[in-house]
């Protein structure tokens, strides 16, 4: 009975992981450099939740890995103009393509879906004004790890 | 748990039919001439309809849509402090692309292509 229960705990444990520590955003925001002129900026973040917490893929731009989904967590990329695709991957690889402009920053959040095996988690792009919403809260986790 | 049985199959056909490729063929765009107004519309009706790879997707009412360019299939419109996604097995950000009074289909830039919709999706607009 110890046994299941101690089994249960740590099972759910794996389920929910930790949320990311780390500045918060404006705290960190007051120490990002600002965005060259020639470049754009995309910032990916999820939303702490209990659903999936254990997923913790990288995330791949244009096929360089350059962080990874951690619930609570944010990070940004500074890259070049054009077109982009974004991929996290568990037991699907999940991908959103987008194009940024010159001087322009866009926002990807990390979502955890239902899979057949394990959850999945997706990419998709967000307006900015739900994004700053949604970043408040969240941590700086630094870029790719 | 035959009612089980029946559930899982239910969720794996959902799964699998929410599993479909955006469909698109290329499409040059002719941007908008650097330097002339580019035209902005304000949807003045909501308008509901359903992709190929089954998802819903809602145009709001008061929505504003710049022009970006020109494509055989239409004129090109992209949201104004919004963004707008296709949503199958991946995601694709997209532009409207407006034939008459009509969304004919979406631009998605990044892959520099025409997606159709199988049947146009009337569209009013503020004058």
């Amino acid at each position: 009975m110890i046994v299941r229960r101690f089994a249960l705990l740590a099972f759910a444990a794996a389920l929910t992981g930790c949320a990311a520590t780390g500045p918060k955003f404006a705290q960190q925001e007051a120490s990002t450099p600002k965005l060259s002129a020639d470049k754009g900026r995309v910032y990916f973040y999820r939303a702490d939740s209990f659903v999936g917490g254990g997923l913790r893929p990288q995330v791949t731009l244009d096929g360089a890995t350059v962080g990874k989904s951690t619930p609570g967590g944010y990070f940004y990329v500074d890259t070049g103009a054009g077109s982009h695709e974004a991929v996290t991957s568990t037991e699907v690889s999940n991908k959103l393509s987008f194009v940024l402009d010159k001087g322009e920053t866009k926002y990807v959040r990390t979502k955890v879906s239902m899979g057949v095996l394990v959850g999945h988690v997706v990419p998709e792009l967000v307006s900015a004004d739900e994004a700053q919403k949604e970043l408040a809260t969240l941590s700086y986790t630094g870029g790719a790890q | 748990m035959k009612t089980s049985v029946k559930h899982l199959a239910i969720a794996c056909l959902l799964c699998l039919s929410a599993c479909a490729e955006v469909q698109y063929i290329s499409a040059p765009l002719a941007p908008v001439a650097a330097g002339s107004q580019a035209a902005e519309r304000i949807l003045a009706q909501q308008a509901v309809f359903r992709l190929d790879t089954g998802y819903e997707r809602t145009l709001r009412a008061g929505s504003a849509w710049r022009q970006a360019g020109t494509i055989a299939q239409g004129e090109v419109y992209r949201p104004v402090g919004a963004v707008f996604t296709l949503e199958g097995a991946n995601i694709h950000e997209a532009w409207l692309v407006i034939r008459g009074d009509a969304l004919a289909g979406f631009y998605l830039p990044a892959e520099r292509a025409f997606s159709p919709l199988k049947s146009p999706v009337p569209l009013y607009f503020n004058h």
